[in-house]
């Protein structure tokens, strides 16, 4: 029931305590490395609920998976005793919250989504619980059940530092192409361009005033790189151990020319600037031949209730480069608060929300094709369900996972000072797609402004 | 006189007409321009999601209610009446403490009432953000994270100056000749006040309530640092249905028109009042 204004007196005390706040504001670094609270619920006995009346609370971003964990709340409560709370947030509004909720040691949620590049920052900042005590604890958790192996290793792996575990994945976004066949097959070509030499060709051939080549959304740190990796360019030299900026480098520039020449002359008009449901929106009304998102996002293309061209689409892995193929992965999980007050109760809400049967619930009934489980992938109804014509997306999907895990080559993204690096790239590549720098001059001037942003972060480079 | 030279002493001239016809012209255009987003907001909550955007748009159609129906739930109507709640609340607190206030400063002499009118203003000198985190921490200390009453007051920061400065030209509007002849037939100072200078000011008020009233039930910012899950207001709430993976655009159209049309009722009844109050000290009469 929502606090009302009857609640608006306040104790002496509170007064006091409130004062000494606002003298504290410009502590705030001091109270962020506040000491988490120690354990305090008893072990798990059998067959019993010790969390009867415990309510976990979770913070996450507003997604079909999180309604999905909300609507079936009740089978926790009946498992646990545990009552859950699931509170979703856009996501823009979830970074700034989350980070808000951390950083203060608030402990308002024991739960919160683990935002894949703030994971180095949040994990070095003491901001999530190490989870291996809670998994090797017999007590606690039933491993073979559990299950951690059957986590894709491209999905768990950023969670993982120094041997320890800090979240369990839920999301896994895997960069993918969804595109019209029909204009495609049209302009000659049987199968979708295997290189992205190959797409610009096809865009020259197929680009029209009216239906433009190529769509995108604006999150350009997660859609260049895509090119930038390909053309054998990187973020920095050897993340996470030597973090000198690459931006300059001919690789770099020569990818970056490919991508903003693929927006600027082939794409959707705004291309680089639109929101991810705008570039959905606007292949739905047939407006753009190819898609490069995320599987969360480009599967939404083929939505009946919202196009009439659903039919047309099929998806594929992305174009590989000169120095290979590396689609692109961001992954979410979820951590568990070290200054929440029931940690044994949340454990049991993380067990619970990343089991083998939720997340196959999830993929059945709440379209959630981006899983993290190897079992959910390979289940046999899972495959069907996200077979669209020939293209088979939980086959893409697993194969992005498993290629970031194995090549190692998604580091960059997990670097503490990755966020504001990500966003001067942004700005580099939107000037040059918008026409307001040339390519070369806006990498040159990208690697000295990240120079500093790393410097001022005590980063030590070698330029 | 005859009716002929009636009719001609009518006749306006025909540049008169023209330009006057221009005039109504482009206030229409003005007018389509201002108020298109408004039409198409209102005629996305109206279609259906698979013609939403088909090119060209359909401009004539069936309307469907269907996302009305999906944001009338506990998820929208909770977060509507917590914005209801706090903006009225913040309204009339501001109001009573914010009027005397103005006619104590319109009125009175006091020896730096000016740097006092310049303080009142502190609150709004810098962007919202600024304050973001020291009234995140205060309010944990405090225990008001999440409640109504924690929104109000700190709405109630940044509209008392609004009032202030709003309802004090206002007051230096009306001749102090008025109240000088009330205290000769034995009025008294608040007496004054509240028979003569404040129905006066009428127009000055409905507007100052209207200006107070949309800082609330806009704001954004402090409901999406101060509230979880309890206090949410409507626009955090609207905005939650951008999905990660998707916007839906029906439901933000649907809950975008249900929060905007107590705004524009409001401002229609008492529109009479907001002109007035708008224009109130534009000619020096």
């Amino acid at each position: 029931m929502a606090k009302n204004l009857s609640e608006l007196r306040v104790s002496r005390r509170q007064l006091l305590k409130g004062a000494a706040a606002a003298g504290g504001v410009t502590l705030l670094a001091a109270c962020t490395s506040a000491a988490p609270p120690a354990a305090t619920q008893a072990p798990v006995a059998a067959g019993a609920k010790p969390y009867a009346g415990t309510t976990v609370k979770l913070l996450m971003t507003q997604i079909d998976y999180g309604t999905g964990l909300s609507e079936n709340l009740a089978d926790l409560e009946q498992k646990t005793g545990i009552k859950g709370q699931v509170d979703m947030l856009a996501f823009q509004n979830l970074n700034q919250k989350a980070d808000l909720e951390l950083s203060t040691a608030s402990g308002a949620y024991d739960v919160l989504q683990m935002i894949y590049i703030r994971t180095g920052r949040w994990i070095g900042a003491g901001w999530a619980e190490p989870l291996d005590s809670y998994i090797n604890d017999p007590n606690l958790t039933d491993k073979a059940q559990f299950d951690v192996p059957d986590f894709v290793s491209g999905a768990i792996a950023p969670f993982t530092v120094g041997g320890k575990i800090y979240a369990f994945p839920w999301l896994a976004d895997c960069t993918i192409v969804g595109y019209r066949k029909d204009l495609l097959e049209k302009a000659g070509y049987s199968k979708f361009p295997e290189t992205f030499d190959d797409l610009q060709a096809a865009a020259a051939k197929i680009h029209t005033p009216d239906v433009a080549f190529f769509v995108t959304q604006n999150n350009m740190h997660w859609i260049y790189p895509n090119w930038m990796l390909s053309y054998g360019g990187k973020f920095f030299k050897n993340p996470p151990t030597d973090l000198t900026p690459m931006f300059n480098t001919p690789e770099a520039i020569k990818a970056a020319d490919m991508f903003t020449t693929m927006c600027a002359k082939y794409g959707a008009p705004g291309c680089g600037s639109l929101e991810a449901a705008v570039a959905e929106t606007i292949m739905h009304q047939g407006k753009a031949a190819v898609y490069l998102d995320g599987t969360g996002n480009v599967q939404q293309i083929i939505d009946t209730k919202r196009t009439q061209i659903a039919d047309k689409f099929a998806f594929t892995q992305t174009p590989k480069g000169p120095a290979g193929h590396f689609p692109q992965l961001a992954v979410h999980g979820f951590l568990m608060n070290p200054a929440g007050k029931n940690k044994k109760a949340a454990w049991e809400f993380i067990k619970w929300a990343v089991s083998k049967e939720t997340m196959l619930k999830m993929a059945m009934n709440y379209g959630h094709i981006a899983t993290t489980r190897s079992s959910v992938l390979n289940n046999a109804d899972v495959r069907k369900k996200y077979k669209w014509g020939d293209s088979d997306l939980t086959a893409l999907e697993e194969g992005v996972m498993k290629q970031a895990g194995e090549g190692g080559y998604m580091a960059y993204r997990t670097v503490p000072s990755f966020p504001p690096v990500g966003d001067r790239l942004a700005q580099a590549i939107t000037s040059v797609i918008s026409g307001q720098a040339k390519v070369n001059d806006a990498m040159k001037s990208l690697q000295t402004d990240v120079i500093g942003i790393l410097q001022k972060e005590g980063v030590k480079i070698n330029p | 006189m005859s009716s002929a030279s009636v009719y001609v002493a009518n006749r306006r001239p025909l540049s008169h007409t023209i330009r006057r016809s221009l005039l109504y012209f482009l206030t229409a255009i003005l007018l389509v321009i201002v108020l298109f987003p408004v039409f198409h907001l209102v005629e996305l909550s109206l279609k259906p999601a698979r013609d939403a955007f088909v090119m060209p748009p359909n401009l004539i159609f069936a309307p469907v209610w269907d996302n009305y129906a999906l944001v009338m739930t506990p998820k929208f109507l909770q977060p509507l009446g917590n914005s209801a709640v706090v903006s009225v609340a913040t309204t009339v607190i501001s109001l009573i403490l914010g009027v005397p206030a103005a006619y104590a400063l319109s009125r009175g002499h006091f020896r730096r009432d000016q740097a006092l009118s310049l303080w009142t203003l502190s609150t709004r000198m810098a962007p919202p953000v600024a304050f973001g985190i020291p009234f995140f921490l205060i309010y944990k200390q405090l225990d008001w994270i999440d409640t109504l009453h924690g929104l109000v007051i700190v709405y109630l920061t940044f509209n008392l100056s609004l009032v202030i400065w709003m309802m004090r030209t206002f007051f230096d509007g009306i001749p102090t000749a008025l109240e000088e002849a009330a205290y000769i037939d034995g009025a008294s100072i608040i007496g004054t006040f509240w028979r003569v200078t404040l129905p006066l000011c009428a127009p000055g008020l409905a507007t100052t309530a209207i200006f107070c009233f949309l800082m609330s039930w806009n704001d954004f910012f402090f409901s999406l640092i101060l509230t979880r899950s309890e206090a949410v207001t409507g626009p955090v709430a609207i905005a939650n249905f951008m999905n990660y993976e998707t916007w839906e655009w029906g439901k933000i159209s649907a809950a975008g028109t249900m929060i905007m049309l107590p705004v524009v009722l409001f401002s229609l009844a008492v529109r009479k009042y907001l002109i007035t109050g708008l224009t109130a000290g534009a000619v020096k009469g």
